[in-house]
């Protein structure tokens, strides 16, 4: 009977407090809405150190809710106080380990503060791990990120790497494709950034940006047929694209100049070798004008000009350009433009396509 | 010791067909039975009450700070004198018995008015803490919620007409609930009860202790989740010389408390002997400067500060912030508990840790930038620190802090870090805080932890080495009367078969032999009693029940019952009493 009375008593208690404890609830949480709300409204209006503030009350009102504590740890990354974000960051991915976005922050953290080894991890764990929505986009983000840290810390080699599994799985989208060339443009590698860019104008022929670095690995790849072609259209496409007009300029004046183009005529090839000789040998005279004779690259330039007269006439008695003479000349050439760079800087436009021409003919012996 | 009890031990019973619930059943009274089931409900109502005690502390913060104490804010300053004010009257005319934490309260129930603690008291400490602590006092609602569960305890017990012994016993099972339900941790709140309510390990009480402190748990658990208080990444001691760090906490931390303690001691008894009038405007005046502490800058030291513990672990201030908090916060929690407002040190005890934790933590880190600890496991570690240093409760300090982060890989700084701070502490000051407060009101309750360092006289203490020969139950009167020719003794020992012992005089062993009973064993020829016999290490208070029965009492092994190992006579025991009391009076 007492037990009876007493049991009776415990549940009229339960349902006494439980009325209780959920209105408790209720308001705690709309309390905890309401600074969150504030919070990212002031964060809106550039007010981080309140808005910290607000999502730091929010928690107290509901410490266990996820978004709250990441907004406060973006907050604080982003005001710099790292030390604090790392501490709320890392209580997260002790809760939700897989998380996407408390990876990626942490990340970024790591990231921020120079532990290479750290933001590869989470930035990894990011780009394997669980986002609730838009997955795919999410995880490649952080995949690219990744590669920009990488790019930024001079660790080309593993950006390499994790831009070639990023190749893997891209889906058929130009401005993807596109960005992912642009960063192996960045790497140096253009053959790969060329196949790219090609595959990203084949979604799209019109797209500048993919026109613009297809036009610039060409270029680079001495090309300068097909890197002509690129960015003619690349202009087109955007004529404020100054890079492109300069790199458009300096291809059309290399093809112009190139004595050794192909199905040239022997007169036209002459011609050509004889301007290009002309132009290295007054470019040589401007420079050899302001050097000091006695000095070791005045005599070395002295000893240049002695042979560009030398070539000079064999030069005038040429009447077939396949000949040794031609070779010999557009060494010359190379050597007079190199020099002169080394010792008065860089020349006109004109110098530089000889110069390009010279490495493409080293690359092409090579 | 009997001998019925030694055959006990001995003799094993052999399996029946009986389960063990109805061994159990069998071995416990059904009064213990019902003790038990009582205490189940204490713990359910104890966790109702503190459910509900929470919450209005919460409502009365929110209602008078509003939900986002800020520095500068007028209420600051407002809440915490007028609702003093109030508190004041309520106090002085309506709940006398709500004064002070609670803890002290509770003990002497158990000791001086067995077990009675008045319902008014449970309503009353309800009322008045919740306000003293909602309007921004700095105490916490621990040590209120362990006095509300003894109230509801004591009040359930009369309800039910249990015995005076039972009664008494329903304080410390009230007590458990109560602070198990504020702490949402059974062990704590277990152990707490154990080393400072009542004093020793009593398996009469512990089982209802545990049921309590149990379901008070389940209860809160079932209301507000069972998520620990703090929650904080897992430790790893890379370097067991890290523990250095901690130990170096530990001293920090054990001067500290030290402090603290010698503040509240100093302060308390000086104010209450101020003029009556001054009463009224204690409370209140306590309550301004704590809100000026607020109000210029850090409303951080006001109320428990539990979110404040939260953001101190996730490395939200300075080390110096830290230290600035840790030190505010002992002026403030002084001020409100020697004012006499209703309220627990606890909560504040735990924030001065957690706050002088993460500071220490943040200097050792400057200085030794490869420590791996955290500033969550410095705070963690410091709640520890100080509780052991502050409340001198060493083994409650280490098992609260692993139940309140869920976090066991904390568990050797804590040891290592406590250690250090409750040395320091007793050093320092002698007498625990909980003891002091009651002598400073005029109660003699006993000291926990002077009668756990009483050095305990044993029987080996005063027992001798048997100066006659030890006889054998198989020997003939007439070999043993030639043997005791040599001795001087009056009374002799004699080793019964299989096991035991009696004793026989030499005027009887004479008788015997005059009589022509020579050549009779002495197992034949005496009378059956036994004499009991006792081991080294037992108590000597225990001796003192049977030298009164018989002139030697035999001490023997514990491993072989017939192995002696001395004799103990009434002479030696009472001598051995009066060169103690000799030795403590010089």
């Amino acid at each position: 009977m007492v037990f009876a009375v007493l049991s009776l008593i415990a549940v009229a208690g339960f349902a006494g407090v439980t009325r209780l404890t959920n209105r408790y609830g209720e308001q705690q949480k709309a309390l905890a809405r309401r600074m969150y709300a504030r919070g990212l409204n002031d964060q809106k209006d550039g007010h981080p150190d309140r808005s910290i503030e607000d999502f730091r009350s929010a928690l107290g009102y509901d410490r266990d809710n996820f978004q709250y504590q990441l907004s406060l740890a973006r907050a604080l990354r982003d005001t710099g106080r790292t030390r604090e974000a790392e501490a709320y960051l890392v209580n997260l991915w002790e809760r939700s380990p897989q998380d996407g976005f408390v990876n990626l922050a942490l990340g970024r953290l790591a990231s921020r503060q120079g532990q290479v080894e750290k933001a590869i991890q989470y930035y990894h764990n990011a780009a394997y791990g669980v986002w609730p929505s838009n997955a795919e986009v999410n995880r490649r983000n952080a995949e690219f990120e990744l590669i920009d840290f990488l790019l930024r810390r001079g660790a080309h080699a593993q950006a390499e790497a994790e831009l070639l599994a990023l190749c893997a799985t891209l889906p058929a989208d130009a401005d993807l494709r596109t960005h992912v060339a642009q960063l192996f443009a960045q790497l140096g590698k253009y053959e790969r950034a060329l196949a790219l860019f090609d595959a990203a104008l084949r979604l799209n022929p019109t797209l500048p940006e993919a026109l613009a670095g297809a036009g610039n690995a060409a270029f680079q790849l001495a090309r300068y047929r097909a890197a002509e072609k690129y960015l003619k259209h690349a202009v087109s496409a955007n004529p404020s694209d100054a890079g492109s007009k300069d790199l458009l300029q300096t291809s059309s004046l290399i093809l112009q100049m190139d004595p050794f183009v192909r199905h040239l005529r022997s007169s036209e090839r002459i011609r050509r070798l004889r301007a290009a000789f002309d132009t290295a040998g007054k470019r040589l005279n401007i420079c050899l004008t302001g050097a000091d004779a006695d000095s070791p690259q005045g005599s070395s330039l002295l000893s240049l000009k002695s042979n560009w007269i030398q070539m000079k006439t064999r030069l005038s008695h040429m009447t077939n350009a396949e000949g040794d003479t031609s070779d010999a000349a557009m060494d010359l050439i190379s050597e007079i433009e190199q020099q002169v760079q080394l010792q008065c800087g860089a020349g006109g436009p004109s110098d530089r396509a000889l110069l390009l021409l010279a490495k493409a003919r080293q690359g092409a012996d090579q | 010791m009997s001998d019925s009890r030694s055959s006990a031990v001995h003799e094993v019973e052999l399996p029946t067909h009986e389960t063990a619930m109805q061994r159990f059943t069998k071995n416990i009274s059904r009064e213990e039975r019902f003790f038990l089931v009582v205490a189940v409900f204490i713990g359910i109502f104890s966790g109702l009450g503190v459910v509900c005690f929470r919450l209005f502390i919460d409502w009365t913060k929110i209602w008078l700070l509003g939900p986002m104490p800020q520095a500068g804010d007028w209420r600051l300053l407002v809440a915490p004198s007028a609702v003093g004010l109030l508190v004041t009257l309520l106090v002085i005319y309506v709940f006398p018995q709500v004064r002070g934490s609670g803890v002290n309260q509770t003990k002497a129930a158990l000791y001086i008015y067995n077990g009675y603690i008045p319902f008014r008291t449970a309503v009353g400490k309800f009322i008045t803490a919740a306000l003293a602590i909602g309007s921004g006092q700095s105490l916490g609602p621990e040590d209120p919620s362990l006095q509300i569960g003894a109230s509801l305890a004591s009040a359930l017990g009369r309800r039910l007409q249990l015995s005076r012994e039972r009664l008494r016993l329903l304080a410390p099972v009230g007590a458990a609930a109560g602070l198990a339900a504020a702490f949402n941790a059974p062990i704590s709140a277990v152990l707490f009860v154990i080393e400072e309510v009542i004093g020793r390990w009593s398996a009469g009480i512990l089982g209802s202790v545990v049921l309590s402190a149990v379901s008070s748990v389940v209860v809160v658990r079932w209301f507000l989740g069972s998520e620990p208080l703090f929650r904080i990444p897992a430790v790893g001691l890379v370097q067991p010389t890290e523990l250095i760090a901690y130990a170096m906490l530990g001293i920090v931390g054990g001067v500290a408390a030290s402090l603290f303690a010698k503040a509240v001691a100093f302060l308390r008894p000086r104010l209450r002997a101020l003029p009556r009038w001054t009463q009224y405007l204690q409370i209140s005046a306590a309550g301004v400067l704590i809100g000026l502490i607020g109000y210029l800058g850090t409303p951080q030291v006001m109320g428990a500060g539990y979110e404040y513990m939260d953001q101190a672990m996730h490395d939200q201030f300075t080390w110096k912030m830290l230290a600035i908090l840790a030190g505010l916060k002992i002026v403030a929690t002084t001020l409100s508990f020697v004012s006499g407002t209703p309220g627990g040190m606890f909560a504040p005890t735990l924030f001065v840790g957690a706050m002088l934790g993460g500071a220490v933590g943040g200097v050792e880190r400057i200085f030794y930038p490869n420590l791996t600890g955290s500033t969550a496991t410095y705070a963690l570690v410091g709640m520890g620190v100080l509780f052991a240093g502050f409340l001198r409760a060493p083994m409650t300090s280490v098992f609260m802090v692993l139940e309140v982060s869920g976090n066991y890989s904390i568990i050797l700084p804590v040891i290592v870090a406590n250690t250090f701070a409750y040395v320091i502490s007793r050093s320092v000051q002698p007498t625990p805080i909980f003891d002091m407060l009651t002598r400073q009101d005029g109660l003699d309750l006993p000291s926990m932890e002077e009668q756990r360092e009483e050095s305990i006289l044993r029987v080996e203490d005063a027992m001798q080495v048997p100066n006659a020969p030890v006889l054998e139950a198989a020997e003939t009167v007439q070999q043993v009367y030639q043997r005791i020719q040599q001795s001087e003794a009056d009374v002799f020992l004699v080793r019964l078969q299989p096991t035991g012992w009696t004793c026989v005089s030499r005027d009887v062993l004479k008788q015997m032999n005059g009589e022509g009973k020579g050549e009779l064993t002495l197992i034949s020829s005496l009378p059956t009693e036994r004499l009991p016999y006792l081991h080294p290490d037992l108590p000597l208070e225990m001796a003192l029940r049977y030298v009164y029965q018989s002139e030697l009492v035999p001490v023997v092994s514990r491993a072989d019952f017939r192995k002696l190992e001395g004799v103990i006579s009434r002479d030696a025991v009472l001598n051995k009493y009066r060169v103690v009391s000799r030795t403590e009076s010089e």
